[in-house]
This record gives structure tokens, C-alpha cells and sequence, in this order.
């Protein structure tokens, strides 16, 4: 059973807020050097939901680390690599870069053909620095898979998966014959602490590095010059705060009058 | 800055009054040694008036030759069967290098007992015990010389004297043993209950009673012999004289030619064979029992090891291990399995461990007894897979050392304080086979509490272990004015450290330092954002290879920026680059704020000017106190603090207790019944003290948590103070006075 991880390396969501800067002619933001690159969170329970198949299959069954981004999202890869993952390939090209979700699935899906045996992908919900939440749903298509988005927990049985999907309200169990492609929530639970055989086995492992004429790509088609989606603004929101403090001589008064303030602001 | 500090009464001036240990021979031996001097002496001067037939009355003395063979036999199949288990261990480095300091530990810790007075009544009742064990091994070693051997000297005044000093040491002995039974028996709730053994009451019942005919033995000889014939002769065995005089009263027969048997010597006959087998059985239990401390814990002191106690062992070589950490008892060293059997059960460890305190699940005297009744267990089924193998056996043990005979949950609540070690009486070294243990855990098994786990990805992703702060490395510098930033060209690099840059509390202590350090006219530089974490927590928390990846690449920065001298903000800091980073080859000069600032006062760089009129209490960290001995700096700055007046706690100085936080605590949940730093919070706001002092970040962040909790009004409170914040107000005025200097 061949199974792929998608992995995207991401600015540190962490990051104070005061390090976060943009740039608002580009419209992009600025590398702050406080800012660490890391492995969208979301990816490292894909990751972990991926790897728990791959145990309970036995020996037969790999798992391929995919990520789409630059020369340091290596990092990213290893560090799947590390948890247990069997091979990882870095889609790097300047062709790929300043695209949107759509281009971003045309390329994956692309690495994913080119790798040709695949059962089933494994992406995080959403990636952790745009929160799009959209590459999951577009590869399936791309792919023309089955999707199940957003699970809680992922069980793989007789060319069968069973996937929990969450709702606003509760959760679904919906089951799909392979190849499929899952999205993994956080509620599936924690990523795996990678052991140190593990980790110097992954420093040891080869990243396979494939760009658009490894996959047949049109330049054109991927990228920016492929995207659909323009950012017109990209910007901090200002956000204000005004502390007021209710006359009155009484805390019913008080009461009273903050009543009142509230319905005429509307707010009540 | 450092010394030893083992006397704990504490006077205010507090860096002249507390003595160097005054260990070694004068303290403890000076007695026995210049009575049996003075003995000698004598015995050469002596006339030849006084003496005995030593084997008087006695039958059959040779079979105490066939005794003392059994034991010999006994304790060298003893000796051998326990070598065999250590055996079974890893290498240990470097055990026979400073030959001489060892010996002084031998000289310190084994024969002057200096661990062992810490407890001042088991000081007095053990060296009661052991004194008088070989002070009368010695007298009857005299016997067998003279009865045995051409020697010939006990007559005449040595004869006497030796006769007084032999039942001296037996009285002292018998006192010795009062206070033992006494303990045992009646104080209430005592940590030598804790893991009580049937060998316990042999041991002591069965020293007592050897004592007691010892001196039977000597009395029925007095009466027979020199009660009436020689009265000034038996008055020099001054305990024996006594009691003959009380047996004598009896009006039992005494032996006369027309009386060959009398009672008198049947009791003499009776009482040898009883005091002879008793001592020899005794001597035997060595091999069985903790006696076996009488020659494990010299040779453990031997052992001990000679670098900085806050240094853990490096792991060198790490990819190329197979196993990481220890998870296998012949993963330990042979030292370490040596220190399992050295334990005597006394408790000690486990009375001052924060975790057992707080009742959670950590008591550093069972875990050392698990793991040495795991090494009786499975250690000769491990030799002899090795023998007939040569693999390593790892999987001859059916149950897992770490998970089953010791509980994670155990290991991770160690703060790595050191208490345990400090007061371990024969030296057992604790928190390196804790960690040892928990490096198995985290880089063998990955398998760690989710906080720990969280905090050592953080480091791992964002150089740092506080997740989610909103500050950046540099927001301290805000309002300060210009920040040098190091260079190389200035003398001193200001290490903040994480805590001190990206908890929000810590802000205004890294801020103290900097003013104190610029208003001393200081030459230093910081790194701002290029700080990263020096490792302190992975290698604590277990996760050795993160922390040699860390250090090696500060040390790369360090002597890429030409470092010379650090100063640092937080103990964990300093410890780490003062006694960790020389195993990478990192070999800087650091110093604690403390020591710094108090140097700078004391050559008046700095003058306190204005009175911060207030009882403070000083909290000694652990790993600026215990690890590192430095004690009296942060008092000195105290003292020199107009109108602050110091008030110990009871848990002071080398007995401090942890803040809790230690050994990667900070990140963990604490699971048992109190959380450590409420006891500690508790034990600074009842000595009434309007502040508690620290000197690291950790401990005030631990006080600031505990403090709401212990004294829920908030009228009153006690306030968390670093050492620097109290010291600025004294230089600069109080806070809210605004300082020209900082906008």
C-alpha cells in the first residue's frame, strides 16, 4: 500500500504579531528574522493519520512525503521522514512559485501521477498560514478521487477507508474505496515525538527533487501566471479598543445607564 | 564566590561566619585515634605489674580462627557474587583519574562521615556505632596479637589503659545504639520506617546485644580475677567494674580451688560463646544486608565524581549508538550499578526530594532500591546469555525497566534539584540515572508527557521553549536608550536567555540587569534576536542530541563573536555554559548576575543609595546554590541593600528547596497532591518576609504562581523579587521614580 503525505513548510503561526510585518506594495509579507520556518501542524497529523495505516499494513507499505515549496522546505520533509515516513520528494521550480490552491493541486497532482501506485493522500485541513483549506478538495479533483475532508479519525480495511469527518454539530462516518484523499483535523490528535534512530535514519534518506518538466507541466499552467485568484490588499487589520466607565452614583444606576448606552448603540 | 557550605545556621554577615567544613580526622576520629596514641604510649612505658591470661577460661579459643575464616570466605563469595552483577555495566570514564581528590573523599565523605552529620542526631548515634565497631575490633585484634602471636604487651599500664578504652567505646557503642533503638522504635513517623526490613532489627538488636555480653563476658572475668585480688586494676574497665560489683551482689559462687565450677565461670563460658558467635554472625550479615555500607560507602566516596555536580555525562559518539539513554540495567555504568548497592535505605533523599514533598510520585530511595532489586533479578540471567552470547541481552529481561520497575510517570517528576544527592550519605548520585533514564525514554521511545513533548518541538522549530509568547527577544530593550549589541570588542556578553526575554515577567529583571550593568560602567554587548537556546531544558528533559546539536552551534557562534566572558540571567544558563559547554570544547568565563553585581558593589562600581525598608526572604535556586555553591553572593547584595533585612528560611542555602519548576518542570503538569511551589510558597510567606529574592527566572515565575494561591487576599501579599530588581531600587531610587537615563 503506497500512501502520500502533502507537507507544506510554513512561517511560524506563532510569531508575535509585533514580528509580523507586510509589504503592502507586493502585497506580500516580509521574512522577519525571528520567524522560523516549520511544518504546517496540520501536515504532522496527516503525517501521523498516514503512518498509523502504513503500521497496522505491515512491511509492504510506504509512505512518500510530497511537498511543493523552496530549497528550505526540506526541513519540512525530514521531519516526516523522521516520524516514519519511508521517501520524500521536493516539487521545487521557479515555475511553481506565486501560485494559489489551484495551482498548488495541479502540481501536487501532477508528483502524485508521476509516482503512479498511490492509494491515498493525506493532507492537513488547511495549511496553517493561509487557512484556504483548499488544496485538499482541488487535488481530489484534480486526481479525480474520492474526498473525505476534515477527520477525526481515519480506518483502513479490505480496500475500504472509514473516515470521521467533523461537523459543526457532531460527526460523520463516511467510507470510500481507495484511492481517496483525506484532510486530517487536529481533533485526530497529536503528531508522533520522532525517536533519534528514526531521525538520523531520515538524515540519511534522500529527497527526491522534481520540477514542472519532471511532471509534464506547462510553466504557464502552474504558478503565478497559472493562478486564478489575485490578491488585491493584503494588509493588517487596525483594531481599536475604548474603555468607558458608567456614571452613577449606584451600581444600579450604573447598570441603568450602561443599559441604555448599549441600546443606543444598537448593540442590545 | 563559592565554597562549601555543610554548616547551615546562617549570621547576617553572611560571607565570613559560616566555617569550612570541618571535617577530617579531628573532628570525628581525633578521639579514638589519640586514645589509642596514648595507649601505645603507654604500652611502651609500661611495667609489668598489671595483665591477664586473655583466653581466660576458655576452652576452645581456636575455634574463633575457624570463625574468622568462615567470614573471610563469606565476605569475599559476597564481594564477588555483587562484583559480578556491576560487572554486567557499561565502562565508566575517567574513575581512576584525580587519584588525590578521591582520596579525600574517601578521607571526608567515608571515614569523617561529613554526609552523614547533616543529620546531626544520626551524625552522633552513627559515629557512636561505627567508632566503637572499630575501636573494638582493634581491642580484640590486640587480644588474639598477644595470646597468638610472640607479641607480648598487654600488661602493665598499657594493659590498664587498654582495659578503660575498651569498655569506654563499648559505652559509646551501647549509646550509639540507644539512639538507634530509639529512633527505631519510638520517634514517630521516621523516614527509616519508610522501607523497613527484617535485617534492620537484626542488625541493631544484634549489635546491642553483643555489646551487652561483650561486657558480661569482661565482668565474670573481673570477679573471678581481679574483683578482690587486683580492685585497682578492674576500676580501669570502669563499665565492667560497675557491673560485676552489680553481679557480685548476688552472692553468686566465684571459683576456688575447692570450687573448680563455680557460677561465676559457667557465666564467663556461656556469655564468650554468645558475644563470639553474635559478633561473627553480625560481621556476616555484611554480606546480606545494608551492613554492606561499611565497605561500599568508602569505596563509593572513592567513586564520587570530581567535576561539577550540575554536569551531566555527555553521550559521546550518539549516532553511533545503538540504544540511546538507558533502558536496560546493563545500560547503566558499572558505577551506577556499584551506587545501588552502597544504599542503606535511610531515606534522606527521599525526605528532602520537592516531588515526594508535594506527594507525587518520586522517592529517589526506591527507585534506587527498585532498580537494585531489578539488578539481582535479572542481572545473572543477563551474564550468562552474555557469556554464552556475547550480545548485549538486552531482551533477557521480561519486564521493562523503564515503563515497569520504574513508572514514567516517576522519572519525569524528578526536578533534577539535587537535593537527593546532597544529602545521599554514601554518595549516590540520583538525578544522572534519572536522566540517563529519561533519555531512553524520549530519544529511544519517544515517549513523553504532551507539554514536555511540546516544549522540546518548540525548541526544536522556534529556538525557544515558550510557545506562543507575544514578545520578541529584543521587546526588553524598549525605553532603555541604545543597546550595544555584542560585538567582540566589548568585555562582557549579557546572556538574557529565553525566559528572560519572552515571559512577559522576567522583562523588567532583564531590564535591572542591564541599567545595574551599564551604571557600572560595564563593557558588554547582548545578541538580541541572534539568542537562541543554549539546551539547558532538552538535556535535562532527556533529549541529548538536540542539546549537543544546540550547544555545539552557540559554541560555533560564540567563538565565531569572539566570547570571552558571559554573564548570564538565569542559573539553568549559567550552569550550562560554565560546566556543560567545556565538553563541546566551549570554555568561556561565566558569571551569574549575582556574582557580577556583587563584585561591582563590593569595589563601589555601584551604590546603593536610597533604602528599600522591608523583610525580604532570599529563595536559593538550586542550580545557582546546590549545582554551583554560589550561596553568598546574592546575600552579599542583599546585605548592602539599605534598610533590607534578611529572614532565612528554614530550608536554606545547600537544604533549599526547589521551586518546582526545575529538570523541565516549568512545561510539565505536575500530577500528586500539591504542586511544589505551593510549599515553597508557603514556606517564604511564613517566615513573614514582605518579598522573596530570587535569582532565576524560573523560581519568580514559580512564586508569582504560587503566591495568589497560599495567600488568596491581595492585600499583604508577599512579592517575587529577582536579586537585580531589589538591588536597582537601591541604586536608582524606587520604580516609579522616573530614571533620566531611560527615555
Amino acid at each position: 500500500m503506497h500512501l502520500v503525505v502533502c507537507a507544506k513548510q510554513i512561517p511560524d503561526p506563532d510569531t508575535p504579531p509585533s514580528a509580523f510585518k507586510i509589504d503592502e506594495a507586493t502585497n506580500s509579507v516580509v521574512p522577519a528574522p525571528g520567524i522560523s520556518p516549520i511544518l504546517s501542524q496540520f501536515d504532522g497529523i496527516a503525517a501521523e493519520a498516514a503512518l498509523r495505516i502504513k503500521e497496522s499494513q505491515g512491511d509492504d507499505s510506504k509512505v512518500t512525503v510530497i511537498s511543493m515549496g523552496a530549497d528550505s522546505a526540506r526541513a519540512a520533509i525530514k521531519q516526516v521522514l523522521a516520524m516514519g515516513a519511508d521517501e520524500g520528494v521536493l516539487l521545487n521550480d521557479e515555475a511553481f512559485e506565486g501560485g494559489d490552491s489551484y495551482t498548488t493541486a495541479k502540481v501536487l497532482a501532477a508528483a502524485i501521477n508521476h509516482l503512479g501506485d498511490v492509494d491515498a493522500v493525506f493532507c492537513g485541513r488547511q495549511a496553517a498560514d493561509w487557512d484556504m483549506g483548499q488544496v485538499g478538495l482541488l487535488l481530489s479533483e484534480e486526481l479525480n478521487w474520492a474526498s473525505a475532508i476534515i477527520a477525526k479519525g481515519v480506518e483502513y480495511g479490505d480496500g475500504n477507508i472509514s473516515v470521521q469527518r467533523v461537523l459543526t454539530d457532531g460527526f460523520e462516518t463516511v467510507s470510500t474505496q481507495l484511492p481517496a484523499v483525506v484532510t486530517v483535523s487536529n481533533e485526530f490528535g497529536e503528531p508522533r515525538y520522532p525517536k533519534l534512530p528514526q531521525i538520523m535514519a531520515a538524515a540519511k534518506k534522500t529527497v527526491t527533487q522534481l520540477g514542472a518538466s519532471d511532471l509534464g507541466l506547462d510553466p504557464s499552467d502552474v504558478g503565478a501566471s497559472g493562478s486564478r485568484l489575485k490578491v488585491e490588499r493584503l494588509y493588517i487589520p487596525e483594531t481599536d479598543s475604548n474603555v468607558e466607565f458608567m456614571e452613577g452614583d449606584t451600581p444600579q444606576e450604573q447598570a441603568a445607564a450602561l443599559v441604555q448606552k448599549l441600546q443606543a448603540d444598537k448593540l442590545i | 564566590m563559592t565554597h562549601d557550605a555543610t554548616v547551615e545556621t546562617l549570621s547576617n554577615t553572611a560571607m565570613a561566619v559560616r566555617s569550612k567544613s570541618s571535617s577530617l580526622l579531628g573532628a570525628w576520629w581525633g578521639p579514638a585515634v589519640w586514645i589509642s596514641a596514648t595507649g601505645v604510649f603507654a604500652g611502651t612505658r609500661a611495667s609489668d605489674i598489671a595483665g591477664r591470661e586473655t583466653f581466660f577460661n576458655v576452652a576452645q579459643p581456636w575455634v574463633v580462627y575457624v570463625f574468622l575464616a568462615g567470614l573471610v570466605g563469606l565476605l569475599t563469595f559476597g564481594f564477588v557474587r555483587h562484583a559480578s552483577l556491576w560487572m554486567i555495566g557499561k565502562p565508566t570514564d575517567g574513575i581512576l583519574k584525580e587519584i588525590p581528590a578521591r582520596l579525600r573523599n574517601v578521607g571526608r565523605y567515608g571515614a569523617g562521615q561529613d554526609k552523614v552529620r547533616r543529620d546531626r542526631y544520626a551524625g552522633i548515634m552513627h559515629w557512636c556505632i561505627s567508632s566503637s565497631i572499630i575501636v573494638l575490633t582493634i581491642v580484640t585484634a590486640q587480644v588474639a596479637l598477644q595470646d597468638d602471636t610472640p607479641l607480648d604487651f598487654l600488661h602493665g599500664n598499657y594493659y590498664l589503659f587498654f582495659s578503660f578504652y575498651g569498655d569506654l567505646f563499648g559505652l559509646i557503642g551501647l549509646i550509639g545504639v540507644g539512639m538507634a533503638l530509639y529512633r527505631r522504635y519510638f520517634a514517630s513517623h521516621h523516614r527509616i520506617r519508610w522501607d523497613e526490613r527484617v535485617e534492620d532489627h537484626l542488625i541493631i538488636v544484634g549489635l546491642g546485644l553483643i555489646l551487652v555480653t561483650g561486657f558480661v563476658v569482661e565482668s565474670a572475668r573481673i570477679i573471678e580475677t581481679e574483683l578482690v585480688q587486683h580492685p585497682d586494676w578492674a576500676r580501669w574497665s570502669f563499665v565492667s567494674w560497675v557491673l560485676a560489683q552489680g553481679i557480685d551482689s548476688f552472692g553468686f559462687s566465684v571459683s576456688s580451688p575447692e570450687n573448680p565450677q563455680s557460677e561465676i565461670l559457667a557465666l564467663h563460658t556461656w556469655s564468650w560463646w554468645v558475644h563470639v558467635v553474635l559478633a561473627f554472625s553480625w560481621l556476616g550479615l555484611i554480606v546480606f544486608t545494608r551492613l554492606d555500607h561499611l565497605i561500599f560507602a568508602p569505596i563509593n566516596a572513592f567513586f564520587l565524581r570530581t567535576d561539577a555536580p550540575g554536569r551531566l555525562a555527555e553521550i559521546k559518539d550518539i549516532e553511533e549508538q545503538e540504544v540511546f539513554g538507558v533502558g536496560h540495567v546493563q545500560d547503566f555504568t558499572w558505577k551506577q550499578l556499584f551506587e545501588l548497592d552502597a544504599c542503606v535505605r535511610c531515606g534522606r533523599c527521599t525526605e528532602v526530594c520537592p516531588a515526594n514533598i508535594s506527594g507525587q510520585p518520586l522517592s529517589p530511595m526506591h527507585l534506587i532500591q527498585d532498580l537494585k532489586a531489578h539488578l539481582a533479578d535479572v542481572g545473572p540471567d543477563i551474564q550468562m546469555h552474555r557469556h554464552a552470547t556475547g550480545d548485549a541481552g538486552r531482551e533477557v529481561s521480561p519486564i521493562a525497566m523503564v515503563g515497569d520497575v520504574i513508572k514514567d510517570e516517576t522519572l519525569w517528576a524528578c526536578r533534577t534539584c539535587g537535593a537527593c544527592v546532597q544529602e545521599c550519605p554514601v554518595l549516590i548520585e540520583h538525578v544522572p540515572t534519572i536522566v540517563d533514564m529519561r533519555r531512553f525514554l524520549v530519544m529511544n521511545e519517544a515517549r513523553l508527557p504532551a507539554n514536555a513533548q511540546a516544549a522540546l518541538e518548540n525548541i526544536e522549530m522556534r529556538g525557544h521553549p515558550w510557545r506562543g509568547t507575544a514578545l520578541e527577544r529584543t521587546t526588553w530593550m524598549e525605553g532603555l536608550g541604545e543597546v550595544a549589541i555584542f560585538d567582540g570588542t566589548q568585555d562582557y556578553l549579557y546572556w538574557v536567555g529565553c525566559s528572560g526575554s519572552l515571559v512577559e515577567r522576567n522583562l523588567p529583571i532583564t531590564q535591572s540587569v542591564f541599567k545595574l550593568l551599564r551604571e557600572s560602567g560595564a563593557s558588554f554587548g547582548v545578541m538580541g534576536q541572534e539568542e537562541t537556546c543554549n539546551g539547558d531544558p532538552a538535556r535535562r528533559l532527556g533529549n541529548e542530541y538536540l542539546f549537543q546539536i544546540l550547544a555545539q552551534q552557540l559554541i560555533e557562534t560564540f567563538n565565531g563573536k569572539n566570547v570571552q566572558k558571559v554573564i548570564t540571567n538565569c542559573p539553568h544558563c549559567f550552569n550550562t555554559f560554565k560546566n556543560e559547554y567545556p565538553q563541546f570544547n566551549g570554555n568561556f568565563e561565566v558569571l551569574h548576575h549575582t556574582e557580577f553585581l556583587a563584585g561591582a558593589l563590593e569595589d563601589g562600581r555601584l551604590k546603593p543609595k536610597y533604602a528599600v525598608t522591608s523583610d525580604v526572604t532570599y529563595h536559593d535556586s538550586c542550580y545557582l546554590g546546590r549545582m554551583n555553591g554560589t550561596y553568598d553572593a546574592p546575600r552579599q547584595i542583599i546585605e548592602m541593600v539599605p534598610g533590607a533585612n534578611l529572614v532565612e528560611m528554614q530550608r536554606n542555602l545547600s537544604r533549599g528547596l526547589c521551586c518546582g519548576a526545575g529538570g523541565g518542570n516549568m512545561w510539565q503538569e505536575e500530577i500528586g497532591e500539591r504542586r511544589v511551589n505551593h510549599v515553597r510558597t508557603e514556606e517564604a510567606v511564613s517566615t513573614g518576609a514582605d518579598q522573596v529574592i530570587s535569582n532565576c527566572p524560573f523560581c519568580i515565575q514559580m512564586f508569582e504562581d504560587g503566591v495568589p494561591s497560599i495567600q488568596p487576599e491581595e492585600e499583604g501579599r508577599i512579592k517575587p523579587f529577582d536579586v537585580a530588581e531589589l538591588l536597582e531600587a537601591a541604586v536608582f531610587g524606587p520604580k516609579m521614580d522616573s530614571n533620566p537615563t531611560e527615555d
